[in-house]
C-alpha cells in the first residue's frame, strides 16, 4: 500500500500547464508530465483504502490502489500491466478523463484526492517509451467473424478485446481516421492524434481488419453484414446534435459545434476536409451556446484561430463553487469548474436563454438573449444583446443518427432515441446484433464507452462460444 | 459474557445463566473492527440467528430465560434486522459499524494504523481535527432504525417490543425456505418454538440478586477500617474458596474513593488468603494493598491491576512440583496498569493479556503470553506456549530458554528477541546482594533499553523474597549459567519509541515522566 503516512507527508501536486498566453499559439498538448519522482511521491499519498471507493468511481474499475502501490515501489512494469488489464486504452483516459475516481477518492473528502489521472497517464505514457506496449495478437483462431461499427473508444476497445480472444474482426469507420470523436471532436490541444495512431497500429497488428472510408448504411448495406458476421457490435455514437430552432437560424455563422471542431482536427491532421465551407473563428465574436466539454473544446479552439472574444452560455445556473461532500462524495459534484480552456480568456454567463438570432445580409450579427429565474423562467425586461459573428451550438447531442443504418436494421429504440440494449448482455432488439458506447447509453464519457466496449466484447464472447475468459 | 454464535452456544448460555451472568451476547460471525482482516470480518463463524435461536430454546427449556438478558451482535444494520433478533429471542442489541458510519466512518479498514482519515480511529490531532460527526448523526440513525421497527411491529400487530420476544412462530419464513437455493435444507430447528406452560417467561423479566453484601471484601473491608481511615499498616489472615470472586475490588475501591491512584503506602494492608479463589482474583488491586494467597487462583488474577501487588503460591504441605504445576488460570493480568504479581507456579493461556504496565514473574505460561502488550515487564522462568508476544508492542519479557527452541513458539511479526547482556559494572557493584536472599528491593524502570540484568536479577530476588520459589533460588545461586539462557523479548517499535523519547530528552531536557508510553508509573 503506497505509504501508510503518504497522504499525511506529502501534498497533492498535480500537472502544470503551460500559459496560456503561450499554448493558444498552437494546438500541441500543453499538460506538462510530471517528474517521475513526483509521480512516485504522489503515489506514495494512496491509502489503499479497505473500501477502495475510486474503484466504482472510475467506470471501467481501474485497480487503482494496487498500480498507485506498484508506482510507489517503482515496479513501473507490473503497473503498466495492472493498468492494462482494466482499461485499453489509459495515455486516453489519462488526458482528458474528467477522473470520476478523483471525485470518490477517499482524500477528496477534504478535498485533495490522490492524482489518480496524472498517475495513470504516467504509466501508460512510460510503457509506450519502454516499449511495453506489444501487439498481443490471439493464440488461437476461432473462426468466427464479429463486426464492429464505429471506431470511437467503446468500437476501437471492443475490437481489440475481440481480436485478442481469436475472433475475426472487421471494424467499419464512415471517416478517414479511426478513432471517432477522439479523432474529430476532442481536438489536439487535449490529445494529440498520433495517441490513436499507435493504437491503430497495435490493433493493425493484433489482426482487426480496418475498413475506413465505409459508411455502414451508404457504402455497405447494413443488412447485408447479418449474412456475412456471426455477431455484429453497433458502436456509432450518438451523433445527433441538439439544435436550437429558433428565430435566425438559418443564418450564415450559426454552427454546429461539431461541424467546427471537426474541420479544425483535420486541418492540423493535414486531412482533406472535403467539399464544406471553411468555419473559422480568426478576427470574430465568438458565442458558444452551452457549458459542457463541447462548448470548451470551440472556445480553446477559437482562441487559437484568434477570435476577438470568446463567451460562453449556459442556460443552467451557475453551480455552488463548493459542493457539500457530506452530500456528494463519493460520486461526481454539480460545482463551478474552469476548463483549461475557459481559463484562456473565456466570459462566462450563466442562467442565460437565447431567444433570437439576428442577421445583417444573411450573416448572423447579434444574439437576443433572456436571464431566467432559478425555475428557470424568463425573466420579463431582462433581455440583451451580444455581439456576435459566429455562434457554436454546442448542446449537446439528444441520441445516435436513425437514418441509414439504425433504420435499415429497424432496431428498437429506448426512450431517449438510443438503441436499445441492456449492460448485462448488450443485445438489441435483434438477435447477434449488439451496441455499445453512445450509441446504446446517450451522449457519455470516453472512459464510458471503453468500459462498454469491453463488456459488450465479453457479452458477444459469450454468444459465440458458450462461456467467456474476457473481464466485464 | 460474549459469546460465538456456534453449535453448542445454547449450552454454554444456560450455565452462563447459572452463574448468575445479567447479560448474554450472542456474537454473529459478521462484522468486527475495521482493524482486522476481511477474512475475520466475514463468515468468521456462524450467523447470529442461529446462534441466538439455540440460545433462546435451550434458556426456555430450562426454566432460565427470566434471569438472563439475551443480547445479540454481529452486522446488525436495520429494523428489520432488529425484529428478527426479537422474534428468535432477544432483549436487546448491539451495533457498532452502523452508528460509525453515521458518524463518518467510510470503512477505511485503518483502524490500527492511526491513520483514519475522517478522524475516528486515530490519536493524530491533525486528523481528529477532521472527524466531522455529531451525537445528533448516531440519534438520528436509532430513530429511523426504530421507526422502522414501529412500522414493522404494527404491521404485525403489537405495541410492545417485549411482546414479541421470542415469537418464532411469528416470522414469515416462506419466502427464504421456498427460496431455490434453500431447498433440501430443513430449517425447522431454528424456528422452533419450545413447548412451555404460561409461567415460562420467553424474555428477560427478572431481575437477579447477586447477594452483594454477602461477599468477602465486605469483610476486607471492614477489618481494614484501621488502614482506610487512618493509614495504619494491617494484617489479615483469611480462608477464601472459589465462590468468593474478584477478592479485593472493593476493597480497592474504598482505597481509591479515598486515596485516589495513588493509595495506601506500601503494603498498609496486607491479606493473607488460604485456599482456592475464585475468578478475578485481585482486579483492580490497588496501591498499598498486597494479597497473598497460599492455594491457587482461577481466570483473570489481577484483571486491571492498579498498583497493588499479588502474591500467589501453594501451600508449604503440597506435595505438586509448582515449577510444573498451574497456579493461576486464563488471562492473568488482563490489562493491568501498574502493580506487581509473583506466581510460584504456572499460569494458562493468554498471559499479561493487555498489561500495559505491572510487573509479573511466573514460573511457565501457555500459549498466546504477553499478547497486545504494551508495557510493564514478565519475566517467565520456564517453559512458555505457542504464539508468545503476538500483537506485543511495548514493554519487555524475558524468558528462561533452557531447551533453546523459544523462537519457535514466539510470534516475531512485532519483536526482537535478544540476549541479556552481562553487565560487569552491576556485577561489582551489586555483589553484597546476591548473598542476601531475603532482601527485595525497588525495580529499575527508567531505561528498559538498557540495564536488563539488574532489572531481572531484582525481579527474581523479589519472587524469591515473596513466594519462597525453589526455582528462583536456584536461578540466583547459579546465575553465570543461568543468564545466558535468558531472552529478552522486545517489540521493535517501543524500542524506537523508547529511543525517539531518549533523544528528545537529551534535546529539551524535559522528564521522561511526561511522555506517556504505557510506562508504569516511576517508583
Ligand atoms: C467535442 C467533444 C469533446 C469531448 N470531450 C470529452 C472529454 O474531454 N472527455 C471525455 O471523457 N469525453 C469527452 N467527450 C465525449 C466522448 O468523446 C464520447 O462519449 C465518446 O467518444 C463516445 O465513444 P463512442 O465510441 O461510443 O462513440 P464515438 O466516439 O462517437 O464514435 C462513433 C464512431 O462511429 C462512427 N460511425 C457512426 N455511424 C457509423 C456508420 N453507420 N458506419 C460507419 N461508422 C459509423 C463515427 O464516425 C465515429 O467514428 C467529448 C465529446 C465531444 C463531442
Ligand atoms: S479512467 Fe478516468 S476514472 Fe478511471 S482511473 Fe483513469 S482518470 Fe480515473
Amino acid at each position: 500500500m503506497g505509504k501508510v503516512t503518504g497522504f499525511l507527508e506529502i501534498e497533492r501536486e498535480d500537472r502544470s500547464l503551460e500559459p496560456a498566453a503561450d499554448r493558444v499559439r498552437h494546438y500541441r498538448e500543453f499538460v506538462k508530465p510530471l517528474p517521475e519522482g513526483e509521480v512516485k511521491d504522489q503515489a506514495a499519498r494512496c491509502m489503499d483504502c479497505g473500501i477502495p471507493y475510486c474503484h466504482q468511481g472510475c467506470p471501467v474499475n481501474n485497480q487503482i490502489p494496487d498500480w498507485n502501490d506498484l508506482v510507489y515501489h517503482t515496479d513501473w512494469q507490473e503497473a503498466a500491466r495492472n493498468l492494462h488489464s482494466t482499461n485499453n486504452f489509459p495515455e486516453v483516459t489519462g488526458r482528458v478523463c474528467p477522473a470520476p475516481c478523483e471525485a470518490a477518492c477517499t482524500l477528496n473528502i477534504h478535498d485533495d484526492a490522490v492524482a489518480i489521472k496524472s498517475i495513470e497517464c504516467a504509466i501508460a505514457d512510460k510503457s509506450f517509451e519502454e516499449g511495453w506496449v506489444e501487439p498481443q495478437p490471439p493464440e488461437h483462431e476461432t473462426g468466427k467473424k464479429v463486426a464492429v461499427i464505429g471506431s470511437g473508444p467503446s468500437g476501437m476497445a471492443c475490437a481489440q478485446q475481440l481480436r485478442r480472444v481469436g475472433h475475426e474482426v472487421h471494424l467499419y469507420e464512415k471517416n478517414a481516421q479511426p478513432g471517432g470523436l477522439l479523432r474529430y471532436g476532442i481536438p489536439d490541444f487535449k490529445m494529440e492524434k498520433h495517441i490513436i495512431e499507435r493504437r491503430h497500429q497495435q490493433m493493425e497488428a493484433e489482426g482487426v481488419v480496418f475498413h475506413l472510408n465505409t459508411h455502414i448504411g451508404k457504402d455497405v448495406e447494413a443488412k447485408k453484414l447479418l449474412s456475412d458476421y456471426d455477431a455484429i457490435v453497433l458502436a456509432g455514437g450518438s451523433e445527433s446534435p441538439r439544435d436550437l430552432p429558433i428565430e435566425g437560424r438559418e443564418l450564415d455563422g450559426v454552427h454546429f459545434a461539431m461541424d467546427f471542431l471537426t474541420q479544425q482536427n483535420r486541418r492540423v491532421s493535414s486531412e482533406d476536409l472535403g467539399d464544406v465551407e471553411p468555419i473559422l473563428a480568426d478576427g470574430k465574436h465568438v458565442v458558444v451556446i452551452g457549458g459542457g466539454d463541447t462548448g470548451s473544446d470551440c472556445i480553446g479552439t477559437s482562441f487559437r484561430q484568434g477570435a476577438v472574444s470568446v463567451t460562453q452560455l449556459e442556460i443552467m445556473p451557475m453551480p455552488p463553487m463548493q459542493e457539500d461532500k457530506m452530500l456528494t462524495w463519493p460520486h461526481w459534484p454539480l460545482k463551478f469548474r474552469t476548463s483549461s480552456s475557459q481559463a484562456e480568456g473565456a466570459d462566462r454567463d450563466f442562467s442565460v436563454s437565447t431567444k433570437r438570432f439576428i442577421g445583417e445580409d444573411g450573416k448572423v450579427t447579434t444574439l437576443e438573449c433572456q436571464r431566467l429565474d432559478e425555475e428557470m423562467k424568463p425573466i420579463e425586461g431582462s433581455e440583451f444583446q451580444l455581439k456576435a459573428d459566429l455562434v457554436l451550438l454546442a448542446m449537446g447531442f439528444v441520441h445516435p443518427v436513425k437514418q441509414g443504418m439504425l433504420e435499415a436494421l429497424g432496431l428498437e429504440l429506448d426512450g431517449r432515441g438510443n438503441v436499445k440494449a441492456n449492460t448485462n448482455d448488450y443485445q438489441t432488439s435483434t438477435d447477434k446484433i449488439f451496441a455499445a458506447g453512445d450509441m446504446r447509453r446517450g451522449q457519455s464519457l470516453v472512459v464510458w464507452a471503453i468500459r462498454e466496449g469491453r463488456q459488450a466484447a465479453h457479452a458477444v464472447d459469450k454468444f459465440l462460444m458458450g462461456t467467456t475468459d474476457l473481464p466485464r | 459474557m460474549k459469546l460465538v454464535s456456534e453449535i453448542g452456544v445454547g449450552t454454554v448460555a444456560a450455565g452462563v445463566a447459572k452463574a448468575k451472568a445479567d447479560h448474554v451476547t450472542i456474537a454473529g460471525f459478521e462484522g468486527g473492527t475495521g482493524a482486522s482482516p476481511l477474512t475475520s470480518i466475514k463468515h468468521a463463524g456462524s450467523p447470529w440467528e442461529i446462534g441466538l435461536a439455540e440460545t433462546q430454546q435451550t434458556l426456555v427449556l430450562n426454566g432460565l430465560r427470566s434471569r438472563i438478558a439475551v443480547q445479540v451482535d454481529g452486522g446488525l444494520r436495520t429494523g428489520r434486522d432488529v425484529l428478527v433478533g426479537a422474534l428468535l429471542g432477544a432483549d436487546e442489541f448491539g451495533f457498532a459499524t452502523a452508528p460509525l458510519i453515521a458518524v463518518g466512518c467510510i470503512m477505511m479498514r485503518k483502524c490500527h494504523l492511526n491513520t483514519c482519515p475522517v478522524g475516528i480511529a486515530t490519536q493524530d490531532p491533525v486528523l481528529r481535527k477532521l472527524f466531522s460527526g455529531a451525537p445528533e448523526h448516531v440519534i438520528n440513525y436509532f430513530f429511523f432504525m426504530a421507526e422502522e421497527v414501529r412500522e414493522y411491529m404494527a404491521a404485525l400487530g403489537f405495541t410492545k417490543l417485549e411482546e414479541l420476544i421470542g415469537r418464532s412462530e411469528i416470522l414469515d419464513k416462506s419466502e427464504a425456505i421456498d427460496h431455490w437455493k434453500a431447498r433440501g435444507l430443513d430449517f425447522s430447528r431454528i424456528f422452533h418454538k419450545p413447548q412451555v406452560g404460561p409461567e415460562v417467561s420467553l424474555s428477560n423479566t427478572e431481575r437477579q440478586d447477586h447477594e452483594l453484601e454477602e461477599v468477602l471484601d465486605r469483610k476486607f473491608i471492614e477489618l481494614s477500617k484501621d488502614a482506610l481511615e487512618n493509614r495504619k499498616p494491617v494484617k489479615l489472615d483469611l480462608p477464601i474458596k472459589n465462590i468468593d470472586r474478584t477478592a479485593g475490588a472493593m476493597l480497592s475501591g474504598e482505597v481509591a474513593t479515598r486515596y485516589g491512584h495513588k493509595g495506601l503506602s506500601e503494603d498498609t494492608i496486607w491479606i493473607t488468603l488460604r485456599g482456592s479463589a475464585g475468578q478475578s482474583f485481585g482486579a483492580w488491586l490497588a496501591h498499598g494493598v498486597t494479597l497473598d494467597l497460599i492455594g491457587e487462583g482461577n481466570d483473570y488474577v489481577g484483571k486491571g491491576l492498579s498498583g497493588g501487588r499479588i502474591i500467589v503460591r501453594p501451600p508449604e504441605e503440597a506435595k505438586i512440583v509448582p515449577e510444573e504445576s498451574i497456579i493461576v488460570g486464563n488471562t492473568v493480568l488482563y490489562g493491568a496498569i501498574t502493580g506487581e504479581c509473583y506466581f510460584h507456579g504456572v499460569a494458562g493461556e493468554r498471559f499479561g493479556v493487555r498489561n500495559s504496565g505491572a510487573l509479573a514473574v511466573v514460573e511457565g505460561t501457555g500459549d498466546h503470553g504477553c499478547e497486545y502488550m504494551t508495557g510493564g515487564v514478565v519475566v517467565v522462568l520456564g517453559g512458555t506456549g505457542r504464539n508468545f508476544a503476538a500483537g506485543m508492542s511495548g514493554g519487555v519479557a524475558y524468558v528462561l530458554d533452557e531447551a533453546g527452541d523459544f523462537e519457535q513458539r514466539c510470534n516475531m511479526a512485532m519483536v526482537d528477541l535478544e540476549p541479556i547482556p552481562a553487565e560487569e559494572q552491576f556485577n561489582a557493584q551489586d555483589q553484597h546482594q546476591i548473598n542476601d536472599m531475603e532482601s527485595h528491593g525497588l525495580v529499575d524502570l527508567t531505561d528498559m533499553t538498557k540495564d536488563d540484568e539488574k532489572r531481572l536479577r531484582q525481579l527474581i530476588q523479589n519472587h524469591l523474597h515473596y513466594t519462597g520459589s525453589k526455582r528462583a533460588r536456584q536461578i540466583l545461586e547459579n546465575w553465570g549459567e543461568y543468564l545466558p539462557k535468558f531472552i529478552k523479548v522486545m517489540p521493535v517499535e517501543y524500542r524506537r519509541a523508547l529511543e525517539e523519547m531518549a533523544e528528545a530528552q537529551a534535546a529539551e531536557d524535559t522528564g521522561l515522566a511526561e511522555l506517556e508510553v504505557g510506562m508504569p508509573d516511576a517508583k
